[in-house]
């Protein structure tokens, strides 16, 4: 982890000029789509592995509040980050240029913040990063006018192993 | 005791059917109808060369005329077709594989990369006697391991005619990643010749299969780039060590028609898919002599497996593949529409090509073949040691400013003390950085940690790291230490040595006929083996019935491989748990090279 201050310094670099703030790289405060526990109308418990989250798809309907309760039963770290198809491969693009080219030292290790619009409608991707062995809730109100979304680790590689699910809204 | 003189034919009916579509296939190719390893939806298009399916298999070895590339090729068959058929066992069955010798010689069956006993390893002279022509041999293998290998004769140069195949094992527990289809892409490459031809040609006659030297035009613009001194002594300098630098594998296109799935480039083999799907691709270099850079133009591949052992997902544009390893990776085509696997021959003479399409009968641009590369200080930096450094009077003194990233870690650090290092950037440094890594009290090394010397961090000669994101071995990384934690008792060095003159390949200067037993493991002993390639060539390096643990700087959690290439100059190591008692082959994996000497027995006792 050796990395991530370095990484978070080079990223808020990068996204200077289009959203504010982003938080550390474990659970954000604030922004869109992000509520608290008071609005929590039920709880969904998500299982993330090496690499791929059970279930792989579920439904919720929009303006409802959720609070997803995510346990990392793999080896690795992993995150639970929500967004649509583009907004995820724009995170995980420049997650993995973040990390430099696979010719320099870094591995999976620190990662960036999530402030990548959720959709189109803007706002931050509300997003999870979970230890191997740990569980994370994060409280997410889904929104209107949506019909499809992705919750996805985008660390460099996970992704495209099969680690997402799709949100049916 | 597993071996029966009863000759009988052992073809099933269904296998003789097999062996006759197989012969069709070809012609129809050449024909223009539509190919035979077109299937219908709903079907797997694995591998064209059809499957056996375990845990009982029936293999018969024959001598038999097959087309390639359009043109009559006499090869050693097995079950009908060369490559051969896929193997496909289970993780947890005990597979039972009767292998049929139809030759008129000896033959054998070697399961490249598998855990088993000693007798059942099938190398001739160190495992068992071999199969005599009329024999039937029976292997027992308890296969409790999964991923992608393969099989080839361990029988003189008869890899070299096609006694190749795919050996997949399905895992029992869930793997780390999904997928919709998956394909085998398995690389060989096919000369006409008469492999002891080549091996004659090569004995007699240094560079015989190298049209790539150096000419008078190259020479001008080397002195227009490096100065006219330097360009002559760097001439010198090769003149001296009986070598061309453009001297990157011995065998080269100019004989080789490079193949995937037995499909030349023209044939153009199609992989189908859907798009939307990931699709796994099990990529097996079952070549004789040749390295290959593959890329799929337009996909990103996420490389999980190496030597079929998973690795942490590493997404790349394009990887080198030794001769003997295998790489597992993931594509994701979105589109409907074609792509062009393309394995570019590590000394550009050629490539193999296959389509990845949605439908048979597409095809996507080839992309243009890179020049050749030329060795610079990377393959001189061992013999600089070795070497009269009389003629060299002006190594300190030279401006390196002009040298690339690569070259600059490949040298040797000794002989460089009076060099200005103000140009070099951090990344440029990582090479030695390996030298500031822990040491244990005994003056050891710390298990995972790179040796000095190594370049993880390359993929070697020909590839610009900067065009693209290329793999390398720092990248591979377990997801889990492997069960032997304990640090090693011991270093054996060895270093990898030829004479390209006279076409003699040895371990420590001494061919394989020359020594006088074997290396000794110790039972249960955990060992570090140190390679030191004093050599200018590649050499992919083997050990059988033993994991190697490359020791690529990921600590603990360093990957395991069967076979570890050693670039020029390089200096890498790996630990060894020698837990299986018996004797094993261990030897570079370009035929050529082992045939030559560089071979050794192991000994675990």
């Amino acid at each position: 982890m050796r990395n991530t201050s370095m990484t978070l310094a080079l990223f808020a670099i990068a996204m200077t000029g289009m959203v504010a703030t982003a938080g550390a790289s474990g659970e954000h405060s604030g922004g869109h789509g992000v509520a608290n526990d008071a609005d929590v109308e039920r709880t969904i418990s998500v299982e993330a592995g090496d690499m791929w989250f059970d279930p792989e798809d579920m439904s919720i309907a929009a303006g409802e509040t959720v609070q997803f309760e995510i346990t990392n039963n793999g080896h690795l770290e992993h995150e639970f980050v929500i967004g649509d198809k583009a907004a995820q491969e724009a995170h995980r693009e420049m997650m993995q240029d973040m990390m430099g080219s696979s010719h320099h030292e870094g591995g999976h290790g620190g990662h960036g913040g999530h402030n990548m619009a959720e959709g189109e409608h803007g706002g931050q991707m509300p997003a999870v990063t979970i230890g191997a062995g740990e569980t994370k809730t994060l409280i997410w109100t889904a929104p209107e006018k949506v019909e499809r979304l992705e919750y996805a680790c985008n660390i460099p590689g996970h992704y495209e192993s099969g680690m997402y699910g799709t949100i049916n809204l | 005791m597993s071996r029966s003189t009863i000759i009988r034919h052992p073809l099933s009916r269904r296998q003789v059917l097999k062996g006759s579509a197989a012969l069709g296939l070809g012609s129809a190719a050449a024909m223009g109808l539509s190919p035979a390893w077109a299937t219908p939806w709903g079907h797997s298009s694995v591998y064209s060369k059809g499957v056996e399916e375990g845990p009982e298999i029936a293999l018969a070895i024959r001598r038999e005329i097959l087309p390639i590339d359009g043109k009559t090729a006499s090869t050693f068959s097995i079950n009908g077709t060369s490559p051969g058929p896929l193997i496909r066992l289970k993780e947890g069955q005990d597979a039972v594989l009767r292998v049929t010798n139809l030759l008129d010689e000896p033959t054998s069956i070697h399961w490249h990369g598998l855990i088993l006993p000693p007798g059942m390893d099938g190398v001739p002279g160190v495992s068992f006697a071999g199969i005599a022509p009329g024999e039937t041999f029976t292997y027992r293998i308890p296969v409790r391991q999964n991923g992608t290998y393969w099989y080839h004769s361990h029988s003189g140069l008869q890899e070299q005619v096609g006694h190749v195949g795919p050996l997949i094992i399905d895992a029992a527990e869930r793997e780390p990643f999904r997928y919709d289809r998956e394909h085998v892409l398995l690389l060989t490459d096919w000369t006409f010749e008469d492999p002891m031809s080549v091996f004659r040609n090569l004995k007699t006659m240094e560079g015989y299969y190298n049209f790539q030297e150096r000419t008078i035009a190259d020479f001008f613009a080397d002195v227009r780039q490096n100065g006219l001194e330097q360009t002559a002594e760097m001439r010198g300098m090769w003149a001296k060590m009986r070598m061309s630098s453009r001297d990157i594998a011995d065998v080269t296109g100019s004989t080789y028609t490079y193949l995937l799935n037995g499909h030349s480039p023209e044939e153009n083999w199609t992989a189908l898919f859907k798009a939307g799907e990931r699709i796994r691709l099990r990529v097996i270099n079952g070549s004789a002599m040749s390295y290959f850079d593959v890329r799929i133009p337009g996909l990103k591949m996420t490389v999980v497996a190496a030597d079929g052992q998973p690795v942490q997902p590493v997404p790349v544009d394009e990887f080198r593949i030794g001769v003997a390893e295998t790489y597992d990776v993931l594509v994701s085509p979105e589109d409907d529409q074609a792509y062009t696997i393309f394995a570019e021959s590590m000394d550009r003479s050629g490539y193999a090509r296959a389509t990845l399409a949605p439908r048979e009968g597409m095809q996507a641009e080839i992309p243009e073949r890179r020049q050749i590369a030329d060795r610079g200080m990377e393959a001189m930096s061992v013999h600089m040691d070795g070497m009269d450094h009389s003629g060299m009077s002006n190594m300190e003194g030279m401006d390196h400013s002009n040298m690339s990233a690569s070259e600059m870690e490949a040298m040797g650090h000794g002989d460089m003390q009076g060099m200005d290092h103000s140009g070099m950037s951090d990344s440029e440094m990582q090479g030695m950085a390996s030298e500031r890594a822990k040491t244990r009290e005994n003056g050891m090394l710390a298990a995972g940690e790179a040796q000095p010397g190594s370049r993880y961090g390359q993929a070697g000669i020909g590839i610009n790291p900067d065009e693209r994101r290329v793999l390398v071995y720092r990248d591979l990384k377990a997801f889990t230490p492997w069960p032997d934690r304990r640090e090693p008792g011991r270093e054996l060095e060895l270093h990898l040595t030829g004479n390209m003159e006279r076409y003699i390949w040895s371990f420590d200067g001494k061919k394989f006929s020359e020594v006088s037993g074997p290396i000794h493991f110790e039972k249960d002993e955990r060992l570090r083996l140190i390679l030191v390639n004093d050599t200018m060539m590649e050499h992919p390096i083997h050990l059988h019935g033993m994991w190697m643990e490359l020791e690529n700087g990921q600590g603990e959690l360093i990957p395991r491989k069967h076979t570890l290439n050693v670039k020029p100059g390089e200096r890498v190591s790996a630990l060894i748990t020698a837990d299986a008692e018996g004797s094993w082959a261990f030897h570079c994996h370009l035929l050529y090279h082992m045939d030559a000497g560089m071979f050794r027995v192991v000994q675990v006792s």
